[in-house]
C-alpha cells in the first residue's frame, strides 16, 4: 500500500480512470446506498473498553465477512453510568445469540456487560463523501472518514501497464485472425495465472464449431483450458516428471482479458472461478453484464446480492480495435 | 395426466441422484433432462466441480454434454424446446443463462438457490432481455424440503471435516424446520394453479409446501442403482432419437 501521492501509476480518482486508459467499472447505482446491516452490540463499562477493543481486533474483525473498518466501534451509552455501547460483529458472522454469549466468555469470568442484542444497524459500506458520513452517522451509527473509500481501492490495485498492453494486443490480433479465417464470432479471451504469468492461456469462441454447442463462448472455453492444464500438471507431478510448484485452484486470482463484455453466463462463470480481475475492450450495450448501463444492469461483479466479486476495467484507448459483432450476441 | 404427479416422479429421480452425489462427497445437487412429449429421460447430471477442477461443472452442464452425444449441434435448438429440466436446486445464474441460450422448454426445481439463483431468487435470467435465447417458465418448490435436507446433510458432513469449525450459525442437523417458500417471487397464482392443480391453491398464499410427508426413504438411503438406471434410460433415448431421425 503506497500513499496516494507516491503512487507511480497515474490515477484520475474523480473519473476512476487509470493511466488515461483503464476505466474502473463498478455499480454506479449502489455507491451511495448505505445498505444497512444488523450488528451485535452490547453495553460495557468504560474501564473495560481497551480489553474489549483488543478482543474485537483479535477475535472478531479477522473473521467477519463484512469488513467494518469504516465504523467507529464504540459510542457513549450513558454518560452518568460511564457505559459504552460497542459493535461486536455483523450478524452475518454470527447468527445465534447463544454463540455470541459463548464467545464473550473469552473475556473472563469477571467481565460484565448488558443489553446484548442485534437491533442496531450500521451502513454495510463506507460512505463516498463527507456529507454522507455525517448523514449516515446521524441515522445509523458513528462512522469514520478516511476519504472516498474508492480512492483507496483504486490506489491499492496494482497495474503493470506494459504487460496489460501486450496481452490486449495479443487478443486483438487473435480476434482479427479469427475473423479473417471465417469465425463469425471473433471473440477472444486470455487467462493469466498469477503464479505462471509467462504462460497465459488464450481461448477463442467455438460456438459454431460442430464439436461444441452455442455455449462454447471464449470465457467458458478458457476456464476449461485452465482446468485441463492443471490436470496435466498434476499427472506430471504424480509421475515425477515435473516438480510440484503448488496446485492451481480453479482460476483463483487470475487476470482475464477479453475482447467483448461478457454475457450473463460468462460473467457469472468468472465469479464461480474466483478470478481477481477482468479487463475488456468492447462494451456490449445489449447483452453485456458488467457495465452499469449494459443489458439488464446486472453489474455481475459488483452486485449486492452476489457477495463474490472481481475487479473490472474497460480499456478506453483506441489502440486495440476488436472486430464488431451484432449487438444481440452473448459473449 | 396430472402435471403435479409427473413433476413429483421425475424430481424423485433427481433427488435419488443427489443422494448418490452426497455419498461420493460432492455437493448434492442433481438433475435429469426429460423429453416431455415422450416422457423419456434423455440425460442426467450432478455437480462435478471436484473431479473437473473447474467451478463451472454444474449438474446442468453434465447433462448438456450427454445430450450432445446424441443430438447434433444443428438439431439442439429444436430438441431443447421439448425438454423439461428437473433439478433439485434452482439453477445458478450461469446455468440459467446457458439453459436460456439453448432454448430449454421448462425448468422445475426443488429448493431456491439463495446465493446464486438465476430463476427468481437473485436474478430472473429466464425472462430477462440481455440473455439472448428463448424465455422459459420455471416452477419452484417441487420436493423442496427433500432437496434442502440433502444440502443440510452435506453441510453437517463438511463441517465435521473442516479443520476449524465455523462459527457462522449452528451446524447441527435440523430435520423439522424449513423456511417458508415465497411462491410469488417465482410465479403468478394462475401459473401455480395450472401447473400444480387447483387443490394446492392455499399453499400459494400460505407459503407452504404442497406435498404432505417428506420422502425420507428417497434421501436417507444410499442409491446404489440410480446411475445404472439413468445410463440405461439415456442410452435407450439416444437410440430412439437416432431411429426417429433415420425414419424422417
Amino acid at each position: 500500500m503506497v500513499k496516494k501521492s507516491l503512487n507511480p501509476v497515474k490515477i484520475d480518482y474523480k473519473k476512476c480512470i487509470v493511466e488515461n486508459r483503464l476505466l474502473q467499472i463498478r455499480n454506479d447505482k449502489i455507491v451511495d446506498l448505505a445498505d444497512p446491516l444488523k450488528v451485535w452490540t452490547l453495553e460495557i463499562n468504560a474501564k473495560d473498553s481497551k480489553k474489549v477493543v483488543d478482543f474485537i481486533r483479535r477475535t472478531m474483525q479477522p473473521n467477519d465477512p463484512v469488513p467494518l473498518m469504516h465504523i467507529k466501534r464504540i459510542k457513549k451509552a450513558d454518560i452518568q453510568k460511564k457505559t459504552l455501547r460497542v459493535v461486536l460483529c455483523s450478524v452475518e458472522m454470527i447468527r445465534e445469540k447463544q454463540c455470541v454469549i459463548s464467545l464473550l466468555k473469552q473475556l473472563g469470568p469477571n467481565f460484565q456487560y448488558n443489553n446484548l442484542n442485534d437491533t442496531h444497524f450500521v451502513p454495510r459500506q463506507a460512505a463516498p463523501t463527507k456529507e454522507l458520513v455525517l448523514e449516515w452517522s446521524d441515522k445509523y451509527w458513528p462512522l469514520s472518514w478516511y476519504g472516498n473509500p474508492n480512492d483507496q481501492i483504486l490506489n491499492d490495485y496494482t497495474f503493470d501497464m506494459n504487460a496489460i498492453k501486450l496481452l490486449l494486443e495479443q487478443i486483438a490480433i487473435k480476434a482479427t485472425e479469427e475473423l479473417n479465417s471465417g469465425n463469425c464470432y471473433p471473440i477472444v479471451s486470455l487467462f493469466v495465472d498469477p503464479k505462471d504469468i509467462e504462460n497465459p492461456i488464450i481461448a477463442v469462441d467455438r460456438r459454431t464449431n460442430t464439436d461444441f454447442t452455442i455455449l462454447e463462448h471464449s470465457i467458458m472455453s478458457g476456464i476449461k483450458a485452465v482446468a485441463e492444464k492443471e490436470s496435466k500438471r498434476r499427472e506430471q507431478v504424480a509421475k515425477r516428471v515435473k516438480k510440484d510448484t503448488g496446485s492451481v485452484y480453479l482460476c483463483s486470482d487470475f487476470d482475464v482479458y477479453t475482447t467483448h463484455e461478457p454475457c450473463s453466463m460468462c460473467s457469472m462463470a468468472l465469479i464461480h472461478s474466483r478470478i481477481k480481475r477482468c479487463i475488456f475492450v468492447q462494451p456490449m450495450p445489449k447483452t453485456g453484464c458488467l457495465k452499469t448501463e449494459s443489458g439488464n444492469n446486472y453489474c455481475m461483479h459488483n452486485n449486492r446480492n452476489l457477495n463474490s466479486k472481481y475487479e473490472v476495467f474497460q480499456w478506453i484507448g483506441s489502440e486495440y480495435p476488436v472486430p464488431q459483432i451484432p449487438e444481440d450476441t452473448c459473449c | 395426466m396430472v402435471l403435479a404427479n409427473v413433476h413429483l416422479r421425475h424430481m424423485e429421480t433427481s433427488l435419488r441422484l443427489g443422494r448418490y452425489a452426497l455419498d461420493r462427497g460432492e455437493t448434492p445437487v442433481a438433475c435429469i433432462f426429460v423429453h416431455t412429449p415422450t416422457d423419456r429421460i434423455v440425460a442426467y447430471g450432478m455437480n462435478d466441480t471436484n473431479r473437473s477442477l473447474t467451478g463451472v461443472a454444474h449438474a446442468e452442464f453434465m447433462g448438456i454434454d450427454q445430450i450432445r452425444e446424441f443430438v447434433g449441434s444443428f438439431e439442439l435448438a429444436d430438441f431443447f424446446e421439448d425438454i423439461t429440466l428437473y433439478v433439485t436446486v434452482e439453477p445458478c445464474i450461469m446455468c440459467a443463462s446457458a439453459l436460456k441460450q439453448l432454448g430449454i422448454g421448462k425448468v422445475v426445481f426443488g429448493a431456491g438457490n439463495e446465493r446464486f439463483g438465476g430463476n427468481g431468487t437473485v436474478l430472473r435470467i429466464n425472462s430477462d432481455t440481455c440473455t439472448i435465447g428463448r424465455s422459459y417458465v420455471s416452477f419452484p418448490g417441487v420436493l423442496r424440503r427433500e432437496a434442502i435436507m440433502l444440502l443440510r446433510y452435506f453441510y453437517v458432513k463438511s463441517n465435521e471435516r473442516a479443520p476449524k469449525p465455523r462459527t457462522k450459525g449452528e451446524r447441527s442437523l435440523d430435520k423439522n424446520n424449513f423456511p417458508p417458500i415465497n411462491w410469488q417471487d417465482y410465479l403468478e397464482r394462475d401459473a401455480f394453479v395450472n401447473e400444480f392443480g387447483q387443490d394446492k391453491e392455499e399453499h400459494y398464499y400460505n407459503e407452504t409446501d404442497w406435498t404432505e410427508d417428506i420422502l425420507w426413504d428417497v434421501i436417507d438411503k444410499p442409491q446404489f442403482t440410480v446411475i445404472e438406471e439413468l445410463e440405461a434410460a439415456r442410452h435407450a433415448s439416444g437410440l430412439w432419437f437416432k431411429n426417429k431421425k433415420i425414419k424422417h
